[in-house]
């Protein structure tokens, strides 16, 4: 007799099934997971309503900041499965390990991630009159190469450099971190938006624009699109950070692409920083089936299974298991998976404060946005920013200790 | 006093539908959402009472809540007259015989099926400031077009613009229907004493569908202070906040920020103010609505 | 009458010009679903070529016929019990007179007025202890209890336009509420409830948040859910996602063609006298 253990994955860019589910079925006998793919708009409803009526799946993927679940009792904690089985968690990423604790518990294991570097079109480099062998390594060559790179045709530009507010990538955040900003205190209880390091951040990137104006830029920007439309595949911008899954559209869209990929530019000689967050699975408070769950997701995030799917998946998404990242195999996939792999060593979370980790990045965005248009200067931007963030996160705390004292957390054990 | 009691019951009786399912569905949640109001909540876990907390917060401490009043009334009440009126003179045309005029019917209905999420995804290709159909056009004619959705002072313009597709739906309907509903005698009489189209407009058209147009403004005052779907997808709140509209603060409060209790504050004080606008509509409305029939008010 | 032959011609003209400018989404959409996904958003309107697999692909993404069925069963359901519970409920405001009334109608209102994200969860809540997940019933029950404010509210206003003495003297002849409720007001509001039921059919065709929070098994989706999970992922297959849309706006506007005829009332009215 099988067992069953239901397995809601948050559709990626496509609905397949990920083959780490057939993998799992047809090695051994005994548990068979179904695996159903739940829309991603609205999934959070989904699950939350699963949960709510105490008939949630055996395992969820998800992306959303684990503390924005595990703070709300919805997940299990993992920690007596982990010291049970002597799992080794130094196989993940560091960055990425520490995201799936909240207030010193475990809840989730990562799975899947992107790892972002620089993309860099030799072509325009060299027409520019710039070494296409040798990509910007620090904020300043950017802003350089950016100004020689800069084309315009009958008054507006026909093409850029650097674009810091074009891709999902948060350059502000990136050279933040760089610079050395501690977004959070140690307590998890004060935030700290207007750091000088993130107002020099900010700057930067309101200074970057000296050749252009923000709503020239915007313009431009209007005209890229998706497929050969992207503006790094449309050769308009010749500098671009993307992730690791861009190789393949470029592959796909413009197969004939001059172009190159480096780590993330720095500030002279910091390391360089990149900011990865991941999809990861974990069991829901009230699962049936919590044995068998934990063995599926102690499968999927293992080295062999990581390798496999890295290699054979269609999307890539980058795996979680550093191990799988390092192996020979699946570093000669491509040229650059070596840019990938070293620069996912030096990542930091973008779930800067996991509790109110939405209005942190509403008000983030805001206060860049306004810093950026001109409308404020970044210090007074980021401190309207930092006093929304903050008192949220108060309510949040005081909340959360609130129930701390009258509800108890599941945990799961083996 | 037989037939007042009698009376009674058959009205209730006839009304029992709606109250069961309010009874069943409805008061629950209504009186629940108002108590979450009141509280420290996520839905996963249990409710900590903060007594006016969420509503002081709002009123005092939020400059996101008066931005998002701001956008909101301003999107209704620039609106709401234009599509009425934009609709009703549509309305008019499709009651013209005129040969092939079901299918110019359908053909102006069809647009409001459309799921808005399509129609914005169509909206952000047309209002591309680089080539969007729009702006192209307006090259054409030597204007320079505005960035529309990324320029915060023409964002509201435009996604009120979207409306225009709108114009030939479910409101366009229900006007033609009470249109087709005004007694013909009426105007034959208004055209023996010498009167125009104008006049048999005021003096017969206006007066008949003045119920109808009234239950309409109500309803689109209503929908309109719920605007969310356009905001959503296109422009997520932006730019500066330009298009943050009050149902979409809410949804993030509900569902991103999962602070239901603060989303439940928000949504009283919505209908706080639906309410006001509505009462003054009804006010308003014995100035101006006939009924021909059914009962006295 | 104003028949004459040019003035029909400039209104001829004038309803083909607006008519043209209301197909441009229904066109947009049709060529996009024709083309290939690489092409979505490029700056030409039409397709190099004809793709027309973006349909089939759709039968491959999901159960097409099944969440058909389903969605039919859903509408279909769900505009009987709105036509016939609003009628009621709108009769009782507009063509009857009882203490309470005007508050009770008031209050209908008022409900109009919460934001649907709040009581959500509640409701949700509800259906769960009534043991009613993953079935449609919290589709299609609250179809039967009132079928929604908004089209009360409609009917209450139709049916005010029915003259008193119509009423009055159907009931001085002996005839009960019910009665005139069936023969008389019915007939004469039939504008009324064919908006009803067309606006009834498209909400419930298209929802596709009720049904995603109330169903999870896969054999009981429906189009608009199959049609959301299309355009939820990530990054979207706009090119089958039109496709998918082309297919489901085709029943709603086949039977808005043919519903037309309710519209026109004829001679109802006109032959009473007052």
């Amino acid at each position: 007799m099988q067992r069953q253990v239901d397995y809601w994955f948050v559709a990626g860019v496509k609905e397949d099934i990920p083959p780490c589910v057939a993998l799992f079925n047809a090695a051994q006998e005994s548990i068979h997971v179904e695996a159903t793919p739940i829309p991603w708009n609205e999934h959070e409803k989904k699950v939350l309503t699963a949960i709510l009526s105490g008939n949630p799946p055996d395992v969820v993927n998800l992306v959303t900041p684990v503390p924005k679940w595990a703070a709300r009792k919805a997940l299990v904690a993992l920690d007596p499965a982990l010291k049970a089985d002597r799992y080794d968690t130094t196989e993940f990423f560091p960055s990425l390990w520490q995201e799936m604790k909240y207030r010193g518990r475990t809840y989730a294991l990562p799975a899947y991630t992107g790892s972002y570097a620089l993309f860099y079109n030799r072509r325009l480099l060299r027409e520019a009159g710039l070494d296409p062998d040798r990509p910007p390594r620090t904020w300043e060559e950017v802003q350089r190469c950016s100004r020689r790179l800069l084309r315009r045709e009958k008054g507006r530009i026909v093409q850029m450099g650097f674009i810091p507010q074009y891709g999902t990538i948060e350059t502000p955040l990136i050279i933040a971190f760089e610079l050395g900003a501690r977004f959070i205190d140690p307590t998890g209880a004060r935030v700290t938006l207007t750091a000088p390091e993130v107002v020099t951040a900010f700057q930067w990137e309101r200074d970057f624009f000296d050749l252009y104006t923000v709503e020239e830029v915007s313009a431009f920007m209007g005209g890229f699109g998706y497929g050969d439309q992207q503006g790094f595949i449309a050769e308009k911008v010749a500098l671009f950070i993307n992730d690791n899954s861009f190789v393949d559209q470029i592959a796909r869209y413009q197969p004939g692409l001059d172009y190159g990929v480096a780590m993330i530019p720095t500030f002279g000689d910091s390391p360089s920083v990149s900011s990865a967050g991941s999809w990861w699975l974990a069991i829901p408070r009230g699962a049936k089936n919590r044995r068998d769950a934990w063995s599926f997701m102690k499968f999927v995030v293992s080295r062999e299974t990581q390798l496999r799917e890295a290699m054979n998946r269609t999307e890539t998404l980058f795996p979680v298991n550093r191990l799988a990242a390092n192996d020979p195999a699946f570093l000669a996939m491509n040229p650059y998976v070596r840019i990938f792999t070293g620069q996912m060593e030096q990542t930091r979370s973008k779930s800067i404060v996991p509790l109110v980790h939405d209005i942190f990045w509403r008000e983030f965005s805001l206060a860049r946005e306004r810093s950026l248009r001109g409308v404020m200067p970044p210090q007074q931007a980021l401190a309207q920013a930092e006093r929304t963030i903050q008192a949220a996160l108060d309510r949040a705390l005081e909340y959360d200790a609130y129930v701390n004292a009258r509800m108890k957390i599941e945990v799961f054990q083996p | 006093m037989k037939r007042f009691g009698q009376n009674t019951l058959r009205g209730y009786l006839f009304a029992s539908p709606w109250i069961i399912g309010f009874l069943a569905f409805g008061l629950y949640p209504v009186f629940m959402s108002f108590w979450y109001s009141l509280c420290q909540y996520d839905v996963l876990r249990i409710p900590q009472f903060v007594g006016l907390r969420n509503y002081r917060e709002l009123l005092f401490g939020d400059p996101n809540f008066y931005r998002a009043v701001w956008n909101t009334l301003f999107y209704t009440l620039v609106r709401t007259p234009l599509v009425i009126l934009g609709s009703l003179l549509l309305a008019m045309i499709v009651s013209k015989a005129v040969r092939g005029v079901r299918i110019f019917r359908t053909i102006y209905f069809i647009p409001s099926i459309i799921s808005g999420v399509i129609l914005s995804v169509l909206w952000m290709w047309l209002l591309n400031p680089e080539y969007g159909l729009i702006n192209s056009s307006l090259q054409f004619f030597g204007l320079k077009g505005p960035l529309w959705l990324i320029d915060p002072r023409w964002s509201k313009p435009a996604i009120i613009l979207m409306s225009v597709w709108s114009l030939g739906g479910g409101r366009m309907l229900v006007f033609f229907a009470a249109i087709q509903n005004v007694p013909q005698h009426y105007y034959e009489a208004v055209e023996m004493d010498g009167g125009g189209w104008w006049a048999r407009f005021r003096h017969v058209t206006l007066p008949f569908i003045s119920p109808v147009l009234f239950l309409w403004s109500i309803l689109e005052v209503i929908g309109a202070l719920q605007v969310f779907v356009e905001a959503y997808v296109m422009t997520k709140g932006g730019p500066l906040n330009s298009t943050l509209f009050y149902n979409l603060y809410l949804y993030n409060k509900a569902f991103d920020d999962f602070d239901m209790g603060y989303a439940s504050a928000l949504a009283w004080l919505l209908f706080l103010l639906a309410g006001i606008i509505t009462f003054i509509q009804f006010k308003v409305s014995r100035k101006w609505v006939y009924y021909s029939g059914g009962v006295e008010k | 009458m104003n028949g004459n032959r040019s003035a029909q011609n400039l209104i001829f003209a004038v309803m083909t010009v607006i008519a043209l400018f209301f197909l441009l989404p229904f066109i947009w959409i049709l060529l996009t679903s024709l083309k290939p996904e690489a092409e979505v958003f490029s700056r030409a309107l039409l397709p190099r070529s004809l793709h027309l697999e973006n349909y089939l692909l759709l039968f491959h993404k999901m159960p097409f016929i099944q969440y058909l069925q389903n969605s039919v069963l859903i509408s279909a359901v769900s505009v009987t019990g709105v036509v016939l519970s609003s009628s009621l409920v709108g009769y009782a405001f507009g063509c009857m007179t009882w203490p309470g009334r005007n508050f009770l109608f008031y209050f209908v209102i008022a409900t109009m007025m919460l934001p649907m994200q709040v009581t959500m969860i509640p409701v949700f809540v509800i259906f769960t202890k009534l043991g009613w997940l993953n079935t449609f019933k919290p589709l299609t029950v609250p179809m039967f209890l009132g079928g929604g404010a908004f089209n009360i509210f409609l009917m209450r206003q139709f049916f005010m336009t029915v003259p008193a003495s119509l009423l009055d003297a159907a009931r001085i002849d002996g005839c009960s509420e019910l009665g005139i409720w069936w023969r008389i007001v019915l007939p004469l509001a039939r504008p009324a409830l064919a908006t009803v039921a067309i606006l009834t059919f498209m909400f419930t065709w298209n929802d596709f948040l009720t049904p995603l929070i109330y169903l999870s098994d896969k054999a009981k989706g429906t189009l608009a859910l199959g049609l959301g999970q299309l355009a939820g992922q990530q990054q979207p297959e706009w090119a089958v996602l039109m496709a998918a849309s082309i297919l489901m706006m085709l029943p709603v506007i086949v039977l808005f063609f043919l519903f037309q005829k309710y519209f026109i009332q004829g001679f109802t009215m006109s032959g009473i006298k007052e």
